[in-house]
């Protein structure tokens, strides 16, 4: 099928505000969420249940929350990880202290209370901007890794922190299976994309991107800057909350403060840089690519290694991993600061005029 | 011309303002009245722009009295005006790069729009409807100034006669009582100058709009302007129809001395 927007007149604005007006990408998606729902639970190993499409999603979805924040709104932050963690700990909190709070509930509460204490840290945006707020998000990152470690009923006095996530039962039914948990994450994480797809075509995210473009003309034009900057704050945090509770709770199982360290903050802002700026879909390109890049060099280095009779360890491979990840951040950085998406856009551009270019 | 032109909307008195010991206005008084074109004239660094600061709350003056429709005006900030139903314009283009058009110009209705996140992100309630009255409105606009074709193209890709437009479009979809235009037609060449005329002549005649304008081509200020105000280092010199501020001996000699 030629992917083509010619014979799709809209007639109607309606039409030309869905959500996907191409009718190819209203059938990719559409066959894109089957694969994943019905198609991959068939196929699919435990490993790649566990190992690879479950942390997949989860970083796809902190990375939405980044990116609403750093892409949308523009508003740079180091702390993802920090408000991933409070996720985790809130949802776990919820679920040993509310008696028979059903989990759906615990991870909504968490999301909630990354919400407020995103707002907290959010407050230095009012005045200071980039760098500076970098260096403020920052210190969110170290503050409340260092609470969580330091207040023992944060995490019911375990030692050095550490918890471990309760059974999911939802409705009588145990998610114990890396397939069921699989399918959790992948429903919830669907209807939190469908939802800032919508955001950021609204006017709440026109609001955020004319602030992030322009904020004399943005508040001459009657957009207050306190209470958008603070939303975006506040739900890009939910999202990362509601990340980290699905962290603890169907990946790790159990977790500890310093798991959520200033590396996973960057790790996710790179998610966003090579996967795209100021794009959903650019969440998922850019989770898929870090996490896919290192196992895809594990199979292939030691390989290329041989082939040249070269000497090789196993930090070797971390090492070249390292210098892939520069690499393609400056790439992305300097040549396509709009990542993976805005390629993956500029192909179906082409392929709209395919065969004839003029 | 034979438009209505109504009573005093807005009353600047004694307005003086200072970045430290810059003085960019001292002691300016003048006024403007609904429905005309009021023309801000004079040489760079005159206190123009820092003229419509003031009016719309960006810039506060440490002296004088600011009244709206007859009522004095408190410390204002600059979302306040918007709710005034004051819109502006920029000299330096301030639209927002990465949006296309169509965002550009919807962002001007934002002070319309009620629905909350939570409606937006469920995309239920007002959030439907609202997006799709406030685009027809838009969409008036964008044929209002004949940029159909450029609708979905991001801005920070036209040209800047182009991006000047889609600047006065989104301050109209404001459909503000009084717009502030700040050197609309600065680096266009003849015929984008004639249209953007068109365009003020147009808004002001068709909607009623109070116009401020500040323009540096005499020949269009004499054109389309009721009254015209005159600064010059941050003082008043001249204050009248086009004809009286022409002859002004303190006008011709302020602008020969800055080489006009
Ligand atoms: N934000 C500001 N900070 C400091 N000085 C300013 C600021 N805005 C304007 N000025 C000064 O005020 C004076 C008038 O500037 P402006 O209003 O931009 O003049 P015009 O628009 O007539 O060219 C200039 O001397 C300018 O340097
Ligand atoms: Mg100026």
């Amino acid at each position: 099928m030629l992917y083509r927007e010619a014979g799709q007149f809209k007639t109607t604005y309606a039409a030309d505000q869905q959500l996907f007006p191409i009718r190819q990408d209203r059938i990719g998606l559409l066959l894109l969420l089957a694969v994943a729902f019905v198609g991959v639970p068939v196929l699919a190993s435990e490993y790649w249940f566990s190992a690879i499409l479950i942390p997949f999603l989860i970083f796809s979805l902190a990375a939405l929350g980044l990116n609403i924040l750093t892409g949308y709104a523009g508003q740079l932050s180091l702390g993802t990880a920090a408000f991933m963690a409070v996720g985790a700990y809130a949802a776990y909190n919820f679920q040993l202290r509310v008696e028979g709070i059903p989990i759906l509930v615990s991870f909504i509460c968490a999301g909630l209370t990354a919400a407020a204490v995103g707002i907290l840290f959010g407050l230095p945006s009012l005045r200071i901007k980039g760098f500076y707020l970098a260096v403020a998000t920052l210190a969110a990152q170290f503050f409340i890794v260092w609470c969580l470690t330091k207040f023992p009923w944060l995490s019911n006095h375990s030692s050095s922190g550490v918890i471990s996530a309760q059974d999911i039962v939802i409705m009588g039914f145990n998610f114990d299976t890396p397939v069921s948990k699989y399918l959790l994450v992948l429903a919830i994480v669907s209807v939190m994309a469908l939802a800032a797809k919508n955001l950021v075509r609204s006017s709440t995210g026109r609001a955020w991107m004319a602030v992030r473009d322009m904020d004399v003309a943005a508040s001459v034009i009657g957009i207050k800057l306190m209470p958008t900057k603070l939303l975006a704050f506040a739900v890009s945090s939910f999202y990362c909350g509601v990340a980290g509770a699905l962290y603890a709770f169907c990946y790790l199982g159990s977790v500890e403060p310093d798991g959520f360290s200033l590396d996973m903050s960057f790790k996710i802002l790179f998610m966003i840089i090579i996967g795209g700026v100021g794009s959903i879909l650019g969440c998922f390109l850019g989770a898929a690519f870090i996490l896919l890049l290192p196992i895809f060099l594990d199979f292939t280095l030691p390989g290329v290694a041989e082939l040249f009779g070269l000497p090789f360890s196993n930090a070797t491979v971390s090492h070249i991993q390292i210098l892939i990840f520069g690499a393609l951040i400056m790439f992305f950085l300097i040549v396509e600061p709009h990542g993976l998406a805005r390629l993956w856009q500029i192909a179906k551009e082409k392929l709209r005029l395919w065969p004839f270019p003029h | 011309m034979s438009k209505k032109i109504g009573d005093v909307i807005l009353d600047l008195q004694n307005i003086s303002l200072r970045f430290g010991g810059v003085k960019a206005l001292t002691d300016i008084s003048f006024n403007v009245r609904e429905h005309e074109i009021r023309a801000i004239i004079g040489p760079n660094g005159a206190g123009k722009s820092s003229m419509l600061n003031v009016i719309n709350g960006v810039y506060h003056p440490q002296e004088g009295k600011i009244f709206w429709r007859g009522k004095e005006r408190k410390r204002m900030e600059p979302h306040m005006a918007a709710q005034q139903n004051i819109a502006r314009t920029f000299q330096n283009i301030a639209l927002f790069k990465g949006m296309s058009v169509l965002d550009n110009i919807m962002t001007g209705r934002m002070t319309k729009m009620k629905a909350n996140f939570i409606e937006h992100a469920l995309w239920f309630g007002r959030a439907k409807s609202e997006e799709l009255a406030h685009r027809r409105k838009v969409e008036e606009v964008i044929d209002f100034l004949e940029i159909q074709h450029i609708r979905k193209t991001p801005v920070g890709r036209l040209p800047y006669g182009l991006q000047k437009r889609v600047e006065l479009g989104r301050a109209l979809a404001a459909e503000p009582s009084m717009l502030l235009l700040d050197e609309p037609m600065a680096g266009m060449n003849v015929e984008e100058k004639q249209d953007m005329c068109r365009f003020i002549l147009d808004v002001n005649d068709q909607f009623g709009t109070t116009i401020v304008l500040i323009e540096h081509d005499m020949g269009v200020v004499m054109d389309i302007s009721d009254r015209v105000v005159v600064l010059d280092y941050g003082k008043k010199i001249g204050d009248g129809e086009p004809e009286e501020v022409k002859n002004n001996e303190e006008v011709i000699k302020a602008y020969l001395g800055a080489g006009h």
